[in-house]
């Protein structure tokens, strides 16, 4: 356990420098969730209550449009010189591989928190108490962990593929459906207000979600990259 | 040097494969392959390209699963710890396993923290200087050429430290120098008691530091014997 533990830290710090020095794409990542943001804006059009109501939605889905291009391109790097191949002929867990790239992954993901929920708090007119902040970016993190799990997984699977950036959508988006369900919930009652107390519920359930894709990534992963 | 325990009835062999055998869908690669090697030996394999060399490398390095036959390595099966398996091997392959934003000194670490060796600046500017890349060690590996790239992952071969060392090609994009390192090394490791398997078209530079070679055409071995008789085995051919 302590070298599968010791052998994920050392590659999440590589990950993370990787994506540290890729800071372009993450800004991309970022802007594509921000106009996101804006076409659903568009879509509803000028009817406010349908925005405010909408919001957390609309985050969600920005966050999952945005997730799709930032797992697809973290595989990239580890294909490029076949890298990663690399790191599988040291002695090296499978599952410390899977585990470092979905937590540099989830970080990522939750790095977009501020500057998308402050821009769909303008947009869409919602008002974020300062007493869920926290609650707030919880299951923010929760969410982009839900994510991460299963879009590290399929990114492994795909990322070798012509029609990877086709297929991982196909693959993740299904996948991920309770992931969204109980996010939408979570965030929407931490935006409007939370009287009845279920926010705590569906965080639960969005963590419960996220030890079992995180459980089950990590033991199918080494059959993922298993070249056969 | 990671050397895994010899069964003591069994003679110390480095590997055994019996039978060999992989394809990739309909095309068979390597086909009953049956070739085995001692620790200390260093054996070439020569070939067309197409002729299997590659493959029977990446068999031997627990990259592949056989489709048929056997593979053991110091008389452990590969199916029956796959993990263990890439304790005992360390594979230089045409793919430089190298990612281009870390810069060498990086590279070295990330390497020697995931086999669990020193980590301390001074040993990891020791491993540059080894393979001459002493002066670059904060450039990134994006910037470097071909032959430079070569050597860095040479530097991972040598920290790795393998009782089974694989060289793919180990004399492309190097200069002279790196060329006579690189022959050094392979002289070190058959002192040192390594088995070193040599996949190469330089027969100029391999054939003399190989005790045996084995000939490989459409995946079957047509033959195998003395590395200095080699060059009379192509030419007879030819």
């Amino acid at each position: 356990m302590s070298e599968l533990r010791s052998q994920t830290l050392t590659l999440l710090a590589k990950d993370l420098r990787l994506e540290w020095r890729a800071k372009a794409r993450l800004v991309a990542v970022g802007v594509f969730g921000l106009l996101s943001l804006v076409v659903f804006s568009i879509a509803v059009g000028p009817d406010s209550k349908a925005l405010t109501a909408g919001a957390a939605g609309f985050l969600v889905i920005a966050l999952l449009l945005s997730s799709t291009l930032a797992l697809a391109e973290s595989f990239r790097i580890e294909h490029e010189r076949r890298a990663l191949e690399g790191i599988l002929l040291l002695p090296v867990r499978p599952g410390a591989v899977f585990y470092s790239k979905a937590i540099a992954n989830t970080l990522s993901l939750a790095m977009l928190a501020p500057g998308l929920s402050l821009f769909g708090v303008v947009l869409y007119g919602v008002e974020l108490q300062p007493a869920n902040v926290v609650s707030f970016f919880t299951i923010w993190g929760l969410a982009a962990a839900g994510l991460s799990a299963p879009g590290t997984l399929y990114a492994a699977m795909t990322a070798q593929l012509r029609s990877r950036d086709v297929l991982l959508p196909l693959l993740l988006f299904p996948l991920v459906v309770p992931v969204l369900m109980a996010s939408c919930k979570a965030l929407a009652l931490a935006l409007t207000g939370d009287p009845m107390g279920q926010m705590r519920s569906w965080a639960l359930l969005l963590l419960c979600f996220d030890l079992i894709y995180w459980s089950l990534g990590g033991i199918l992963f080494p059959f993922v990259i298993e070249e056969g | 040097m990671k050397v895994a325990n010899h069964p003591s009835e069994t003679p110390p062999t480095a590997f055994r494969a019996r039978d060999l055998s992989r394809r990739y869908g309909q095309k068979w690669a390597l086909a009953h392959l049956d070739l085995t090697a001692v620790p200390g030996e260093v054996v070439l394999v020569a070939g067309p390209n197409g002729s299997g060399k590659t493959t029977f490398l990446r068999l031997l390095a627990g990259l592949l699963r056989p489709t048929a036959g056997e593979l053991e390595l110091f008389g452990k099966n590969l199916a029956s710890d796959p993990f263990g398996w890439r304790r005992n091997v360390s594979l230089l392959s045409h793919a430089s396993y190298l990612y281009e934003p870390l810069t060498a000194l990086e590279t070295v670490r990330l390497w020697a923290r995931l086999l669990g060796r020193s980590t301390a600046e001074p040993d990891l500017r020791a491993r540059l200087r080894e393979v001459g890349l002493e002066q670059d060690g904060d450039n990134l590996v994006s910037g470097f050429s071909a032959g430079m790239q070569k050597r860095l992952t040479f530097a991972r071969v040598r920290l790795e430290d393998s009782a089974l060392v694989l060289l793919d090609e180990p004399f492309a994009a190097l200069d002279t120098a790196g060329q006579e390192l690189v022959t050094d090394w392979i002289a070190a490791d058959r002192k040192a008691g390594k088995t070193v398997v040599i996949a190469s078209h330089n027969l100029e530079r391999a054939a003399p530091i190989a005790d045996r070679a084995v000939l490989l055409a459409r995946g079957q071995m047509t033959w195998q014997g003395a590395a200095r008789d080699l060059p009379n085995v192509l030419a007879r051919a030819s």
